[in-house]
């Protein structure tokens, strides 16, 4: 008997990546650029709804996909931005395309920062490298709610001047009151006025009311355990410090195996999780 | 439920009755061994047989299959159908039917994957008991019985099969293409001694007790890398396992490079670079990864789905060049010792 084959529809295939053209790429850094896509299909971006924290597939046919996390807030609507590292396969050939090109989306997927509960609070935001990405999302979320939310201070530690992505935003906002952000460089160079050394050691200029704090951690994996350290220190609760994991997920459906952390899997439990669940986590921090 | 028996004699015509309308699969011989293959005539079909190389889940899950042809100019899709072939799978002993009913809570759960469940719906599912091998375990985790998954089961009783019937079809197709009658008590009173006779050939005595708490308890325990140092991270526990489910998606172009296949594979948590990131591994060394391997399986899936991802089917027992097992690393747990 020979194979019979039956069409799909579009909606019930989760692996069939939705076209999404770029329309606009901005260079960052070198290394990475800023991407502005926009779903193509008018029903499948109005249907598109996330939250800070949250990743997409980026799908290239004939490279493949790769997990990117979502930069731009969810109180914008009809495009999505995605901050991306010229590191891999996909990532190198997404830096290839131009403005006016398709690439293919699917999700957004995963488990991002609890926006609502975090509402009311101070924040404080521990970004590392790349690791500001999906931290950008949830920063210019609480800008375009600012009035819901107390005081918002943000660390972010880069290895060079040059490497600080979102720099010519940040240095704007180095002289706003609602923000306080302080930038440090492992390695500086002769035009770097600001801080030197770990994002660690930022944590002796700040004052943090433990029992209204939330913290938002995103870094290289070497970085959680020394940022969470400090944020218990000052006496926040475990399950109020949120941390996103970078795992490899393949499908984002938790069906892949590939994004396991512990007992769970990044892709449909995280990538964000707090540090009560972390800890309970193997192979997490 | 409802019952018929069937002469064994029948089988024959019901397996030439269901070529009608199915293609059907079932346990041929192979070498020495056994394997699922479609059959070209009933005499083919080995219900005699103690356990194949591969398990069913290459008929809904295949080792590599197209999820869709695209075009690469403007990144679409062409063509994402799926396998709807009407087909019957005879023969399954109860470990396989239970591993199918472990993979349809990953992929006809949330999200459900639309290959996987093409199949599932089209396939009919024939049981059949069996008696255990000196490499089966799956009384170790109660999946020595299955009582859905399938819509016949076939126990063997004499010179007959008891059948146990669960669905629509199952029962149309009894009727349709064997005589079979109404069970009696005496059918019955076979059936349970044939059932007592199976649970007392086991030779297996797996301590499963509190297994998620040790394997976070001695999740640094020395077994692990004793483990690790035996295994040759080839995978192949992981190939022929009904109910390890992980795969890999890679594209391949066509010779014009306009065109290409969005193609998956079967994966391994064995394999070195399958927790691999951008900035680094997660499971560089082969002791992480046997770890994750058993870690995942007793207590990762069993967090979500309250089973362990294991049937005792045996098969890693006998493909794995280095020994290692489920038997040998739960002893090891339970121990502290990895036994030589």
């Amino acid at each position: 008997m020979s194979v019979q084959k039956q069409g799909l529809a579009t909606a019930v295939n989760p692996y069939r990546p939705h076209p999404a053209r770029i329309t606009s790429i901005i260079d960052l850094t070198p290394m990475e650029k800023l991407f502005e896509l926009r779903l193509i299909d008018d029903e499948a971006r109005e249907a598109f709804s996330f939250e800070s924290g949250q990743f997409v597939e980026l799908s290239i046919f004939g490279v493949g996909e790769a997990p990117i996390s979502i930069s731009s807030a969810p109180s914008k609507q009809g495009f999505i931005e995605l901050c991306v590292r010229n590191s891999g396969d996909v990532t190198g050939a997404l830096h290839r395309k131009q403005c006016g090109d398709i690439v293919g989306l699917r999700g957004p997927f995963g488990r991002g920062f609890p926006f609502a509960e975090m509402k009311g609070h101070d924040i404080l935001l521990v970004a590392g490298g790349l690791g500001i990405a999906p931290l950008k999302s949830l920063i210019n979320h609480i800008h375009d709610d600012r009035h819901d939310f107390g005081k918002v201070t943000i660390l972010y530690g880069s290895r060079t001047p040059s490497e600080i992505l979102f720099r010519q935003q940040f240095d704007m906002w180095q002289h706003r009151d609602d923000f306080d952000l302080i930038l440090t460089v492992d390695k500086p160079d002769e035009t770097w006025t600001g801080e030197t050394g770990l994002v660690t050691k930022l944590f002796d200029q700040i004052d943090v009311d433990p029992a209204s704090t939330y913290g938002a951690i995103c870094g290289p994996p070497v970085m959680y355990k020394y940022v969470i350290a400090e944020m218990r220190k000052k006496a926040m609760d475990v399950d109020r410090i949120y941390v996103s994991f970078e795992r490899r997920m393949k499908c984002g459906i938790g069906k892949c195996g590939h994004c396991g952390v512990g007992h769970q899997y990044a892709c449909i439990d995280g990538p964000v999780f707090n540090f009560w669940e972390a800890m309970n986590l193997q192979e997490a921090i | 439920m409802f019952f018929r028996v069937i002469p064994k004699r029948e089988i024959p015509d019901l397996v030439r009755g269901l070529a009608h309308e199915f293609e059907v699969v079932g346990p041929v011989a192979k070498g020495e061994s056994f394997v699922f293959a479609p059959l070209t005539d009933p005499s083919e079909l080995r219900l005699d047989y103690d356990t194949t190389l591969l398990p069913a889940k290459q008929w809904f899950f295949p080792a590599s299959e197209t999820l869709m042809r695209f075009r690469v100019a403007d990144n679409a899709v062409v063509d994402d159908s799926v396998d709807v072939t009407p087909r019957v799978l005879f023969g399954l002993h109860p470990c396989d039917v239970n591993s199918l009913l472990l993979m349809d809570n990953v992929f006809l759960g949330d999200d459900p994957d639309p290959y996987y469940k093409a199949r599932r719906d089209n396939t009919l599912i024939v049981g059949l008991s069996c008696m255990p091998t000196d490499t089966c375990f799956c009384d170790a985790w109660g999946t020595d019985e299955t009582h859905w998954g399938f819509d016949i089961f076939l126990s063997e009783i004499g010179d007959d099969y008891y059948a146990s019937i669960r669905s629509v079809k199952g029962a149309e197709v009894v009727d349709r293409y064997v005589t079979g009658r109404e069970v009696t008590e005496e059918d019955t009173a076979a059936f349970q001694a044939r059932t007592a006779s199976f649970k007392a050939a086991f030779a297996s005595d797996i301590d499963t007790s509190q297994l998620p708490v040790l394997l976070d308890a001695k999740y640094d325990s020395g077994i692990w890398a004793e483990l690790g140092d035996l295994c040759l991270s080839c995978g192949a526990c992981s190939m022929v396992c009904p109910t390890c489910h992980c795969f890999d998606v890679h594209d391949e172009l066509e010779a014009d490079q306009t065109h290409g296949t969005r193609v998956r594979t079967w994966d391994s948590c064995m394999f070195r670079d399958f927790a691999e990131v951008a900035h680094g591994n997660f499971r560089e060394v082969r002791a992480a990864r046997v770890r994750y391997r058993y870690y995942h399986k007793q207590w990762g899936y069993l967090s979500r789905f309250e089973r362990v991802l294991c049937v005792g089917c045996g098969r890693c027992t006998r493909a794995c060049k280095a020994h290692i097992d489920p038997p040998r690393v739960v002893r090891a747990l339970q121990t502290g010792v990895v036994d030589r």
